[in-house]
């Protein structure tokens, strides 16, 4: 099986590709002008911040120096289409030839390109309405290689180049379309505009399920174009009939060569790596560690901050508890306090945890209690509910209600008292 | 050139000849084209592609949103429904 | 003489303005140089080639397909004028998108000045009517592979295609980009020089807009280029050596060059400025501008092939070659060879002007009448721009003058130079203007 993907994402730009319309707008129509409208006479103006970014992410993708760039004319026509065609990159797009590692392979990248997004259309039976706000949005279009060949490492690509360009400044909650490339046989198909990533697994468990039935029955796989129906979760034959379009590329005439030598790039951060560094550096899960600082650059960024001073357990427990509260922000001199606290098991609440996020007084946040107290506490409700240990011994869920009775009372963290409870338990 | 290669052609152009029409254009354009081809023997092994008669030199934008002035006269050219522009069926 | 220098030393009523409108209406109504016509709100009147955008006036490139595009912004060139002064006068005619060497592909041809039967030349042919019967008036007008020399020749005036870049092309509806120029015609080299210094130069709304010197650069030497006088009409032919007796006389050394591939510039021109244009009127399809189709639940295909019918035959055609020489299997051979042509030939031109200056006459045929250039085949009339073609093609300034009448109809001849050296032929040009005077048959609005 060759899994292929074309990947779409918006660049953070404060303006569009070729204009300085704002990409933020709410009311249709309102942040357009002549260029982005496509109007007779307008000329497009390249934006430097969406070159830099394209840079920087061809950079994080190991791709190719290229000394320049340029961009060509791709001709189609729809109604979405301003200027019915597309400026975007080609052979002299801004990354060629990197690769993305994951757990198992290197994914290869043939080619990362800047682009303009079309208008948004809605359809109506008889007619549809378009907003140009989106128009010249720019985007970036990454390119595989036809490298990924199970869904677990189509899953695992998709997550780790989300993370790579979540810690470049893209905000990919705005837009993540992917046209997926599907071949079990010889004949490739193409599902197009996908929209997050569970529907694009969804997508591409339907696909390959239905490629594998036909080639059991010994049938050819048509080379085509579908598409993804979210609501019955497969993909199906596109409607219509992909006209005969002729790109018929052309160098784009009102823009020139640009240098990328010049262009100051951001330092991309393999967010994934380290939480494996740190993770068997630590004795800590891996996985918890991933899914923590995955898309979270303040959690990240605290864990490096404390990793040499504290227990990594400990900080894991206070990032959660501050990720909880969306506390994450909170000043790095000021966390100290809060990692002693865990640090003996106790586990403020809300309030507290507040008053620590401020830099205000707390009094004694690390002092509320000691294993005595606990021990006592759990003695106390076994006591009182006794058929919880038969409950246990069938179901270790069951203790969750003694935990919780606890950490209702008193400010400690539940792993703590869960730690305290086998050890009565098993004592 | 064939019929057929026409047709694709304007097709993909989106334009509609009369028979007439595509029979002089037909025939137009193989003149035409008969006469690129005498670029065929120019030695070109070598040279750059000039896509300017000029250096073009490097000139960007600053990423800094500015509001056109007239968003209204952009829109009296079209027709609107509830501030999206109408366009045909797709 | 400059007549911008005349015109702004003298008191100008107010009234002025009306009266030239009104004198200027009827014989538009015959000549159909102007498009639209405004009352200049008071400045030296200019008018603009329906290719420019104007904001708030009708600017169609002379398209049934734009029938009612009202820009909302000014071509840049535009607005410097307007912001110099200058009172904007009216859209003038031209072929379809600049798409004609005579005037005659739009819907109301404009006619000769000195002869009606005759044509205008193109595409720019109503700027050059414009200032052929304007005593006061510079055109803003434009040039893709002869769209200002032609018909300045055709008509008389002065006509001045500067170095690609020099003039923003923004609000320019466009037809090649790599070889769109926005140029000006007048009766002076002195006006050309005046309107020049006050549109050219940098403009952030156009990356290939240069912000280059121009220079003055006297040469001391004329090239007179075999390829450019083979095939040209012998009438043409006997007064163009006067010119250069004359030449020789004003003190330039002239010598005999060969342009090696001047004839292969003609094909590479054509190549480059279809591919492009093609793609460029891939916009028009009839629902966001300009003329509409209302038929909004013909699904998108249709309702686009339909709109599309509005534009002119030459349109078509150039649509339908564009798109073939940039198609994927005949690409290289087509477009990207043109491209590399366009190469070779900018190093032969480029070396030969360093040395000095190329002098020929515009067209190799007499202004031919209407009927007559209709007849031509599309090869015929393409091949009919052989002497522009190569200045054009390699983005270099040059400028068509006036100098001798042929049976009552102008002769026009052009001086090319270097990249940038712009000024340098203005100069010569108001040299041989001190001892040639220019004929014109009408010139409304004399004071």
């Amino acid at each position: 099986m060759k899994i292929g993907l074309e990947v779409h994402v918006a660049l953070p730009t404060k303006t569009k590709l070729f204009c300085s319309c704002s990409t933020e707008a709410s009311e249709p129509n309102t942040s357009i002008c002549p260029i982005c409208m496509g109007l007779p006479g307008a000329k497009p103006m390249l934006n430097e911040k969406a070159l830099e970014v394209g840079a920087s992410i061809a950079k994080a993708l190991n791709c190719k120096t290229q000394d320049t760039t340029s961009f060509v004319r791709k001709v189609y026509f729809y109604p979405d289409l301003p200027k019915s065609f597309q400026i975007t990159q080609t052979e002299d797009a801004i990354g060629r030839e990197g690769y993305l590692g994951i757990d198992s392979k290197k994914v290869g990248i043939r080619r990362i390109q800047l682009e303009e997004d079309p208008a948004k259309i809605i359809r109506e039976e008889d007619y549809t309405l378009l907003d140009f706000n989106r128009s010249g949005v720019p985007l970036v279009e990454i390119v595989t290689e036809p490298d990924i060949s199970s869904e677990e490492e189509l899953r695992e690509f998709l997550t780790e180049l989300k993370s790579i360009l979540y810690y470049l400044g893209v905000d990919i909650e705005k837009e993540f379309k992917v046209d997926l490339n599907i071949s079990l046989g010889r004949n490739r198909v193409e599902i197009k505009n996908i929209t997050g990533v569970k529907n694009i697994i969804d997508a591409e468990r339907y696909e390959v399920e239905r490629q594998g039935k036909l080639l059991k029955a010994g049938q050819e796989i048509a080379a085509e174009t579908r598409s993804y129906n979210e609501a019955k979760m497969s993909t199906e034959a596109s409607r219509e009939k992909e006209s005969e379009e002729e790109y018929g590329f052309i160098y784009e005439p009102d823009l020139t060569t640009y240098s990328t030598k010049g262009i100051e790039l951001a330092k991309p951060v393999f967010a994934s790596r380290l939480a494996g560094e740190y993770a068997a550096r630590y004795n800590v899960s891996a996985k918890t560690l991933k899914e923590l600082v995955l898309f979270n650059k303040d959690a990240l960024s605290m864990i490096e901050h404390a990793k040499e001073k504290h227990d990594m357990k400990s900080i894991i427990a206070s990032v959660e508890l501050l990720s909880k509260y969306n506390m994450l922000d909170m000043k790095k001199e000021r966390l100290e306090r809060l990692l002693l606290a865990v640090e003996k098991g106790v586990y403020p609440d809300k309030e507290t945890l507040s008053k620590l996020y401020k830099g205000e007084q707390v009094e004694a946040a690390g002092d509320a209690v000691d294993n005595k107290t606990i021990d006592k506490e759990i003695r106390e409700v076994i006591k009182k509910n006794p058929s919880i240990l038969e409950e246990y011994k069938k179901n270790p869920k069951a203790a969750n209600f003694i935990v919780g009775q606890i950490t209702k009372k008193y400010k400690v963290h539940p792993r703590m008292v869960s730690e305290r409870l086998n050890e009565i338990l098993s004592g | 050139m064939e019929e057929k290669e026409l047709s694709r052609l304007l097709k993909i152009c989106r334009l509609e000849l009369s028979e007439k029409e595509q029979k002089d254009i037909k025939k137009d354009i193989e003149e035409v084209v008969a006469y690129f081809d005498i670029l065929e023997n120019v030695d070109t092994k070598g040279t750059e592609v000039a896509y300017h008669p000029i250096n073009v030199s490097e000139k960007l934008r600053e990423d800094k949103a500015e509001q056109f002035g007239n968003v209204e006269g952009i829109l009296k050219n079209t027709k609107t429904y509830r501030f999206y522009v109408v366009g045909p069926k797709v | 003489m400059s007549s911008i220098g005349e015109f702004e030393g003298k008191d100008i009523p107010e009234s002025y303005y009306p009266k030239l409108v009104k004198e200027l209406e009827p014989i538009n109504k015959r000549l159909n140089a102007f498009l639209t016509i405004s009352n200049p709100e008071g400045g030296f009147p200019f008018s603009v080639k329906d290719n420019i955008c104007v904001n708030g006036v009708e600017s169609r490139a002379g398209s049934r397909i734009l029938k009612g595009y009202i820009p909302p912004f000014n071509a840049t060139a535009v607005e410097r004028m307007l912001n110099s002064g200058f009172g904007f006068l009216g859209k003038t005619n031209m072929d379809e998108f600049g798409f004609g060497s005579f005037g005659l592909n739009t819907e109301v041809p404009a006619k000769n000045p000195f002869d009606e039967r005759y044509v205008a030349g193109g595409s720019s042919s109503g700027a050059a009517v414009a200032t052929s019967i304007l005593k006061y008036h510079v055109a803003i007008s434009e040039s893709t592979g002869g769209s200002i020399a032609t018909p300045a020749a055709f008509c008389g005036v002065v006509g001045f295609t500067p170095t690609y870049g020099a003039v923003s092309r923004y609000g320019l509806i466009d037809y090649a980009n790599s070889l769109d120029k926005i140029g000006v015609m007048a009766r002076s080299a002195e006006d050309v020089r005046i309107v020049f210094d006050k549109v050219k130069g940098s403009d952030k709304y156009d990356t290939t807009c240069t912000d280059a010197k121009f220079t003055a650069k006297d040469k001391k030497k004329v090239f007179i280029i075999d390829q450019f006088t083979k095939g040209v009409d012998e009438k043409i032919l006997s007064s163009f050596e006067k010119l250069v007796e004359k030449f020789k006389d004003m003190g330039y050394n002239v010598e005999n060059r060969e342009i090696r591939l001047a004839e292969k510039a003609i094909a590479a021109y054509y190549i480059i400025a279809m591919a492009e244009s093609s793609t460029n009127l891939a916009k028009y399809t009839g629902f966001k501008y300009g003329l509409r189709n209302e038929r909004f639940d013909e699904h998108y295909n249709e309702f686009f092939t339909k709109a599309r019918k509005a534009f002119h035959k030459e349109s078509k055609r150039r649509i339908v070659l564009g798109t073939m020489v940039r198609s994927a299997s005949v690409r290289d051979r087509y477009y990207s060879k043109a491209l590399k042509v366009r190469s070779l030939l900018l190093d032969e031109m480029n070396a030969l002007l360093k040395e000095g200056f190329i002098l020929s006459p515009v067209m190799p045929i007499l202004t031919p009448k209407m009927a007559e250039a209709e007849s031509l085949t599309p090869l015929e009339m393409y091949k009919s721009d052989m002497l522009t073609i190569p200045a054009n093609l390699c983005g270099l300034p040059h400028i068509s003058f006036p100098y001798a009448y042929e049976k009552g109809m102008p002769l026009g001849a052009q001086l090319i130079t270097s990249q940038f050296n712009d000024y340098a032929i203005m100069d010569m040009v108001s040299k041989w203007e001190k001892d040639f005077e220019y004929r014109f048959k009408y010139n409304l609005g004399e004071l």
